[in-house]
């Protein structure tokens, strides 16, 4: 991949006492559509206003297409989508797109812009009149006003019911596929699962996680192994159990000379499996299950919370 | 830019509070003031008097309510943070709004010199035109003053502030009666007074004031620094 579209270099933002941003290092890649993941006050909303140059970081610096974030913006390779970025009001929403077009350096028309965004049917609409998923779709609007290179979207679809929501991720996926990247902060885990290639786990202004979300599953231990020891097939200890490869959390319980019920998380679950059956157990009932993306993302910022985050959850974990 | 100027314009005339408080109330105002005044201290049209104070007081009242409580409001909103992430220039928001004031001014400013007109006040052509002019340039200053106030106060608390702002200086500014005597001393440092003197060659016997003129372009200066002070900070702390 050539180039970077964005950049975070150890990058720290206080706001009082509190820091919501702590030493980020962080570079987007053209072509990307990456998910920031965290719970409410994780510091995604404050990463992307350092991203966009709307604050300045305490410490470390922030660049975009190489430059200052305000450069880009000038020569119109960013458009973006804030949680609380108002809408002007007592306009039409066609003259508002109008408007973004028009101040775009490399605008596109505003009949295009309204048709991408899907909302031609509400473009002659007052924007003070519109619901919140209707006012969210113009904001997106608003950020694909021109032919942007990064789209940086945060919390795009709060406010959107389900089948609107769907449309939404269509709209966002037709930027991805014309080669743009694009930044998206969520807490729909859903969202991050089906349309992210990368997913970045924000968490007390940390980055935890960053991976595919089959990687942040994985390392999360993100796959559970349950089966039955019985006492008739030979005795094993749960030292031995511990030392299988990949494990990452075990639980045994049942009388030691009856039925044990063992589960286990496991990293990567064939190499588990296989090393079940090399040590000449026989484990019965054998079930392999997949953990979402939710519980991974439950189980990276516990762990965290758990170190009072000192240490990168995934290093402890191990 | 243009395209910004002429929505934030457009935006304007379609509110209909500011058609309301900026048009038709000192429309109604004029005509129950000279309808109980029949003399003014000092002497002078009584119709004449209160056309000049009402227009500015229109043109006041839609500066400051249009930018002070628009501004205020929409740094609330977001909508000053979504506009920084367009190539827009960052005075660009400013001056639309300050453009925009200029434009809605006129028809608080035209409407008083057609009900003026139409009860009997006689001026010279080029007076009625040098006084549409000096009465419209004066309004930037009170347009620099509200974008200062939007930027100084959030929105709940600037409703008050520019409501005291403007009571205070129609009071002191000869807005209500004409300034007499004493009360001229202290009506000197008054933006609205100055901006209603500036009339004031249009009455018998006096010149172009340009004390008023000068003390007016000194107000223009501080207005316009206090906003780009404020502007700066609110940019800092979005």
């Amino acid at each position: 991949m050539s180039g970077e579209v964005a950049a975070f270099r150890q990058v720290s933002k206080s706001y009082g006492k509190v820091r919501a941003v702590n030493g980020l290092d962080l570079t987007l890649y053209p072509g990307q559509t990456v998910a920031l993941l965290g719970p409410n006050g994780a510091g995604k909303s404050s990463s992307l206003d350092l991203l966009l140059g709307l604050r300045e970081p305490d410490e470390g610096t922030v660049t975009l297409f190489g430059g200052s974030p305000r450069a880009a913006i000038e020569a119109g390779r960013v458009g973006a989508m804030l949680q609380s970025g108002g809408l002007m009001t007592d306009v039409k929403v066609r003259e508002l797109v109008q408007l973004a077009c028009d101040v775009h350096p490399r605008g596109h028309k505003a009949a295009e812009v309204l048709r991408e965004a899907g909302i031609e049917e509400i473009a002659d609409r007052r924007v003070d009149k519109l619901s919140g998923g209707q006012e969210q779709r113009v904001r997106f609007a608003l950020a694909i006003a021109g032919a942007n290179d990064l789209i940086v979207l945060d919390e795009p679809t709060t406010g959107m019911d389900v089948s609107v929501r769907q449309q939404f991720w269509a709209s966002m996926r037709a930027q991805a596929d014309q080669g743009r990247t694009v930044l998206f902060a969520t807490h729909y885990l859903e969202e991050a699962d089906s349309i992210a290639d990368r997913v970045l786990v924000l968490h007390r202004g940390r980055l935890l996680a960053d991976g595919s979300s089959a990687d942040i599953k994985a390392r999360a231990g993100a796959r559970r192994i349950s089966f039955e020891l019985h006492a008739a097939d030979g005795f094993v200890d749960e030292a031995e159990l511990r030392a299988l490869p990949g494990l990452t959390a075990l639980d045994v319980s049942g009388p030691a000379d009856g039925v044990r019920t063992v589960r286990i998380r496991a990293t990567d679950t064939d190499a588990l499996v296989a090393g079940l059956y090399r040590a000449g157990w026989y484990p019965r009932g054998i079930e392999v299950t997949s953990l979402g993306l939710e519980q991974a993302f439950l189980t990276i910022t516990e762990a965290a919370e758990s170190t009072e985050g000192t240490e990168p959850a995934l290093e402890s974990a191990r | 830019m243009k395209t910004l100027i002429k929505l934030e314009i457009l935006r304007t005339l379609r509110n209909k509070r500011y058609v309301f408080f900026t048009v038709l109330y000192p429309a109604i105002l004029y005509m129950f003031f000279i309808n109980v005044n029949h003399s003014i201290p000092g002497g002078g049209s009584v119709k004449a008097y209160f056309m000049v104070s009402m227009a500015t007081f229109g043109a006041v009242g839609a500066v400051l309510t249009g930018s002070a409580q628009r501004i205020s409001l929409e740094r609330k909103s977001g909508w000053t943070r979504q506009l920084r992430l367009t190539a827009l220039p960052g005075r660009a928001y400013a001056t639309a709004k300050i453009c925009a004031s200029a434009v809605t001014t006129l028809p608080s400013i035209l409407v008083l010199f057609g009900l003026g007109a139409a009860e009997g006040v006689r001026l010279p052509a080029g007076q009625w035109l040098g006084l549409v002019g000096v009465l419209w340039a004066g309004s930037f200053v009170f347009a620099a003053l509200g974008v200062a106030l939007g930027y100084a106060a959030e929105p709940n608390a600037v409703q008050p502030i520019v409501m005291i702002t403007y009571m205070v200086l129609s009071v002191l500014g000869g807005t209500w009666y004409p300034i007499s005597g004493g009360m001229k001393d202290i009506a000197k440092f008054d933006p609205v007074y100055l901006y209603n003197r500036l009339a004031a060659f249009t009455t018998p016997g006096n010149g172009f004031d340009a004390g008023a003129a000068v003390g007016l372009a000194g107000f223009l200066v501080v207005f316009v620094a206090a906003a780009s002070y404020l502007y700066r900070r609110d940019t800092r702390q979005a």
